[in-house]
């Protein structure tokens, strides 16, 4: 079967009930039962009312009340029994989806720009997968409201035709209006976003550039802006909310309406007993069951609504899958929900030695840009300190990503000891090679997590780590030593911490090529200085690609490989390149580096 | 438990100038309340009619005045909304716009514990939830709350007993709900607090994909997701067990007074205290008083909420500024002179050992430029800040025309104190805006004449739609260099007598610092001037130079003869560069 790129709402909902037949199964059948049981009630009233008027038997009241109190108990069983179902449906549905998008997207390689913003992306995790989740949820009600509809028009329909039709005439025209009006409503809706929006985006600005408007004396101005978005957000939120009320307050009349117009019909026929035209019951039948016509036609009108921002969800996630078939976000996956969930598969220290890395031809763009890397040759050896040098922009990060296979090469080859490496991705990862980031990240766990990732890794070798790392004396000083946690719920770690940390997360992998972005953003000279210092002299034979403009790291490579505009513009011994290289000079002589502000 | 005495101290200021709304508002919810109590009355009215055996034409007004009286209510009920969404929305802009300005004056400090986020959460997050509290409140609370009573009264004027019975049981539900309310509230804490782990996570990984990839982690994150929904599902499942806890309470209440409008009903209208249309009237009442119940109990948890709101509110109007003015004195025209005296800094009071700048003293002649050096983190930004007066000193004084900061009308030295600093802030408005600062005060001849002054006409024409031009937020689809080019022109605008120039540091293309250097010398015409240099060409235009280094100035001096002794660190560093030479 090929599948159409992006999906129908239908097709995903059909999906996802497949994926949980028997929850969803039951969920359907307690769900419709809790909707279409109140129509017992009315007809418990109905039957009061008839035998209240033609002198009703303590009997009968026993009977009526016993019924109730018997009704109630099985309905409270029924909503317990169907919540605590549809919570668990629900939310392995949205699990799903969720676990598939972050599965796929570590596939993704991890450097590429992606369309969506992270917080977009996040977005996609969330809030589309809850609007699919959503219609998926309504089908349960869809149904559950269409046969409580269907039940009751049946009876109405069969006690008076005439009367029935006439009052299900305001609850089709209301369903038409609702239908027709739902633009309109999103529209509003929409409008009051956007200048909701445009405050938040505004105040960001503002706080953002405090220092600038405070030096600038402009205050004043700033705020009249602010009030200008404000009054607009005002009229739009009014008209929102307004326009929401009118459209319930129209659904609310058709029931009355309908009253009435029972009221009008039934005048001169409502008799004390029934045989003439309509018994007292009938008529408290009527008003009663009224509601649940129209509630189902009012159920239909918000499962379109619901379905249609539903498939503009699936839209967005069927893009976030970049070219995988739609069906991975919703296929059925194990959730590892029943159960403690088995501790991750952690890769096992490397017997095969490293002998060599040998890039050749590796090219790559970005996309729409000349930028990126060209043709760039590179051999390392086994014990080799290999520094990447050059201007700002010259290549030198998107070199190391696309030897990880953190941007996908267009051209070129990689080979690990003698084997080419297809898929530098997920082939270039520990034991074979670890990796910091010129802007490393550290997640909200425990510093000792952070590290280890996850590893059963030795004592001794993540003191080691921290030691190299020059983290030792942070993480003394902080309240709960490695146990701390890291992140907006734990410490907040400054610049220098994370990269530190990110280095030792490095080295408790014992990785066979350590490969390491610009630390100078984040550590002072002294600190670097001590870095290598250590690292050359607890692990001996490591092998290092490291980026790096500073003497301390150039004066100790092995080779330097000099960056200019995306190509090898010359590789050699520091001193070597002093002489020979105009480019590596510059680098070496120091101009003033760039220098952020405090 | 509810914070409304809060709630209307906060906003009896706010109220005021709505008070006839406000006055509108509560008569039409009260006729609404009315009404709706008013037409299960014309039905009971009509069976009672109908059973006697009236005739038609003495029925149908009633069912007609059943209708019109059904679509006023509705047609009120949303004029009641339009008032309450206008009163609580006209209300609470005011409290944002003077909660912006309170935050805008407060010091740098603040800004700096309290990120952008933070900060929109408290002025639109936490005011927006106070305004759905007051139309909340308005029209669910109080509406519902005076139907309930208005329904209680009916039944008691049906039947003592009735009325007495469904008291009893709507008391007992209510104190029941909000019982119950107690008791699950925990447990929707717990889900959003997982929701929030989760989401979290989520956010994390986005960000740090590169970190987790190449380091072989893809496996334990996995798992870690797993671990969390683990713990999560459990908690939703606890949490949709306490709505259907709230639902079958709400549905008991109404399945007990169904149970005694039977009895009662039976008996009652057995003894011909009630008719039979006052019987079904017993029935409409009771289908009508379960829904407020719920909706009150739902709009409970929204004041709660509203009340962590308020605290919020009020402890921000307490934050007080920890700039203090001394006094209120205006600088001369034309260059300034500045001085700095003995000035120790530190970004915390408390944190001692973490100053910034130690016993800094110089002193710059009306007129000079000043190139100012050091690494990063030496205290140059620093001492831009203390020009501007975004912070104060702890020790020592910085002097601007010979008077205190501290001493000078704030609005009179930030109009003659300049700064431009390397990333430039950008606003997604147009040009015009971001030059003015959205003043429409400021003519475009005046900033037409700014930019000829400073050279810039070319790059004005280059720019797609001139003064109009609009600019993406952060860095406004701007390259550094124009960025800066229209910072110059901002501080073009004010003609100060102090321009303190943070040199933008990436890289910039030919034309654009060709650009720069002109609009830069224009700038400094006739003007006292600080330079914090990132590259030795600039350091070329100074006059004299600062070399800081752990905070202290460890070489000052005229330019040119610093760099014709070779024993001084200026020298070194004009051979070495700046790293090296003060590593």
């Amino acid at each position: 079967m090929t599948e159409r790129r992006t999906p129908s709402i239908a097709q995903v909902l059909w999906k996802l009930m497949r994926n949980q037949p028997i929850r969803y199964g039951f969920a359907l059948v307690v769900w419709t039962l809790i909707w279409a049981m109140p129509v017992l009630v009315g007809l418990v009233i109905a039957y009061f009312f008839d035998e209240l008027a033609s002198g009703i038997e303590v009997d009968t009241v026993v009977l009526v009340v016993v019924a109730t109190l018997a009704y109630a108990i099985a309905r409270t069983v029924m909503i317990f029994l169907g919540m605590r179902n549809h919570a668990s449906l629900l939310f392995r549905a949205a699990s799903t989806m969720r676990r598939n998008l972050l599965l796929r997207l570590y596939e993704l390689p991890g450097a590429e720009t992606l369309d969506e913003t992270p917080g977009e992306l996040v977005s996609r995790f969330r809030d589309d997968v809850d609007h699919i989740v959503e219609p998926f949820d309504l089908t349960v009600d869809l149904a559950g409201a269409s046969v409580a509809g269907v039940v009751a028009f049946t009876i109405l329909f069969s006690i008076d035709p005439v009367i029935t039709l006439v009052i299900s005439l305001p609850v089709a025209v209301v369903a038409l209006v609702a239908n027709r009006t739902g633009g309109l409503v999103r529209r509003y809706r929409r409008h009051a976003r956007e200048a909701t929006e445009a405050i938040t985006g505004y105040l960001g600005e503002t706080f953002s550039a405090t220092q600038s408007i405070k030096v600038a004396g402009a205050e004043e101005t700033m705020l009249l802006r602010f009030q200008d978005l404000n009054d607009v957000r005002k009229d739009m939120m009014v008209r929102d909310r307004t326009l929401t009320e009118t459209m319930y307050a129209v659904y609310r009349n058709t029931i009355n309406i309908g009253t009435g117009l029972i009221l009008l019909m039934a005048a001169g026929r409502l008799a004390a007993t029934g045989d003439a035209g309509i018994s007292i019951g009938q008529f408290a039948l009527f008003v009663f069951l009224l509601e649940y016509v129209s509630d189902a036609a009012y159920f239909v009108g918000v499962f379109i609504a619901r379905a249609k921002q539903g498939s503009v969800s699936v839209d967005r996630l069927t893009k976030s899958l970049r070219g995988e078939p739609w069906s991975r976000a919703f296929a059925k996956t194990d959730l590892h929900l029943d159960g403690a969930p088995p501790q991750p598969e952690i890769s096992e220290r490397s017997t095969d030695p490293f002998r060599s890395l040998r890039v050749h031809g590796l090219t790559y763009h970005y996309p729409g840009s000349v930028n990126g890397i060209e043709d760039v040759d590179l051999e390392i050896r086994a014990g080799e300190f290999v520094v990447v040098t050059g201007r700002i922009g010259s290549g030198k990060t998107t070199l190391l990503r696309a030897i990880l296979g953190l941007l996908p090469a267009e051209s070129g080859s990689i080979v690990w000891n003698d084997a080419a490496v297809d898929d530098p991705e997920s082939s270039m990862v520990p034991p074979r090679s670890a990796y910091t980031p010129q802007v490393p990240k550290l997640f909200s766990m425990t510093l000792e997590d952070n590290l280890v990732l996850g590893d059963t890794v030795p004592k001794h070798l993540v003191d080691e780590s921290i030691y190299i790392a020059t983290m030792q004396r942070d993480i003394d000083q902080m309240p709960e030593g490695l146990e701390t946690m890291v992140g907006p719920r734990g410490v907040r770690l400054s610049g220098g911490q994370v990269q530190r940390s990110a280095g030792a997360r490095m080295l408790t992998r014992e990785p066979q090529l350590l490969v390491l972005d610009d630390v100078s953003s984040a550590l002072d000279v002294e600190t670097e200085q001590i870095m290598w210092t250590r690292l050359f002299n607890a692990r001996r034979d490591i092998t290092a690609l490291v980026v790096s403009h500073r003497h301390a790291a150039l004066a100790r490579a092995d080779r330097v490989i000099v960056m200019h505009d995306g190509r090898v513009a010359a590789t050699g011994s520091a001193e070597e390149l002093q002489e020979s290289s105009e480019r590596f000079r510059a680098i070496w002589e120091g101009v003033l580096q760039p220098v952020s502000g405090r | 438990m509810i914070p409304v005495r809060a709630y209307f101290r906060l906003f009896a200021k706010y109220l005021r100038p709505y008070r006839r709304k406000a006055s509108l508002l509560a008569i039409v919810l009260f006729a609404t309340i009315a009404l709706q109590l008013a037409n299960p009355q014309l039905i009971a009215e009509f069976i009672d009619r109908a059973t006697e055996g009236a005739e038609v034409g003495e029925l149908v007004p009633l069912a007609v005045a059943f209708m019109v009286i059904a679509i006023v209510h509705q047609v009120l009920l949303v004029w009641a909304t339009y008032l309450a969404e206008q009163v609580g929305w006209s209300a609470t802009n005011q409290l944002r716009a003077d909660l912006a300005d309170h935050i805008l004056h407060l010091d740098m400090g603040f800004h700096k514990a309290n990120s952008p986020g933070e900060l929109i959460e408290r002025i639109d997050g936490d005011v927006t939830a106070l305004s759905n509290f007051f139309s909340s409140m308005a029209i669910k609370v109080v509406g519902n709350g005076l139907l309930v009573v208005g329904i209680i009264i009916l039944l008691w004027a049906e039947s003592w007993v009735v009325g007495l019975a469904i008291t009893v049981f709507t008391g007992l539900t209510f104190l029941g709900l909000v019982r119950l309310h107690g008791v699950t509230v925990p447990w929707h804490k717990a889900i959003r607090a997982t929701s929030a782990e989760m989401f979290g996570f989520i956010g994390e990984q986005v960000d740090g994909r590169e970190d987790v990839e190449a380091n072989g982690a893809t496996a334990f994150m996995v798992n870690r997701f797993d671990r969390i929904q683990h713990k999560w599902l459990p908690e939703v499942v606890r949490g949709w067990t306490g709505w259907a806890l709230m639902w079958s309470a709400s549905m008991g209440l109404y399945f007990f007074s169904l149970m005694i409008a039977f009895v009662l009903g039976a008996y009652l209208f057995g003894i011909g205290t009630l008719t039979l249309g006052s019987v079904y009237l017993v029935f409409q009442y009771i289908g009508m008083a379960h829904r407020p119940i719920e909706e009150i109990r739902e709009q409970l948890v929204d004041l709660q909420k509203a009340g962590a709101s308020i605290e919020r509110v009020e402890d921000l109007f307490a934050t007080e500024s920890r700039l203090v003015q001394r006094d209120e004195r205006l600088l001369p025209d034309g260059p300034l002179r500045l001085s700095f005296e003995h000035v120790t800094f530190s970004y915390d009071d408390e944190a001692g050992d973490e100053r910034v700048l130690t016993d800094v003293s110089f002193d710059v002649a009306p007129g000079r430029v000043v190139g100012l050096l050091g690494r990063t983190g030496s205290g140059k930004s620093t001492i831009a800040r203390l020009v501007t007066r975004l912070y104060e000193p702890q020790h020592g004084a910085v002097l601007v025309g010979g008077i205190p900061t501290w001493d000078i009308q704030l609005d009179d030295l930030r109009k003659r104190v300049a700064m431009v600093t390397q990333d430039v802030q950008l606003f997604r408005a147009s040009i015009r805006d971001n030059l003015t600062f959205f003043d429409d005060s400021i003519s475009d001849a005046r900033l037409e004449e700014a930019i000829h002054r400073l050279e810039l006409d070319e790059w004005l024409s280059s720019l797609p739609d001139g003064l109009d031009t609009m600019l993406e937020s952060g860095s406004g689809g701007l390259s550094a260099g124009q960025a800066q080019l229209l910072a110059f022109t901002r501080v073009f605008l004010r003609d100060p007598g102090v321009v303190v120039l943070d040199e933008a540091s990436s890289r910039l293309d030919p034309s654009t610092e060709a650009l720069i250097e002109t609009a830069v010398d224009h700038l400094l015409e006739n003007r006292t001037a600080i330079l914090i240099a990132h590259r030795l060409a600039t350091v070329a235009r100074a006059d004299d130079i600062i070399i800081l280094d752990g905070g202290r100035v460890i070489e000052q001096g005229d330019r040119v003869a610093l760099a014709a002794d070779p024993g001084s660190v200026f020298s070194h560093l004009l051979v070495a560069g700046m790293e090296e030479a003060l590593a």
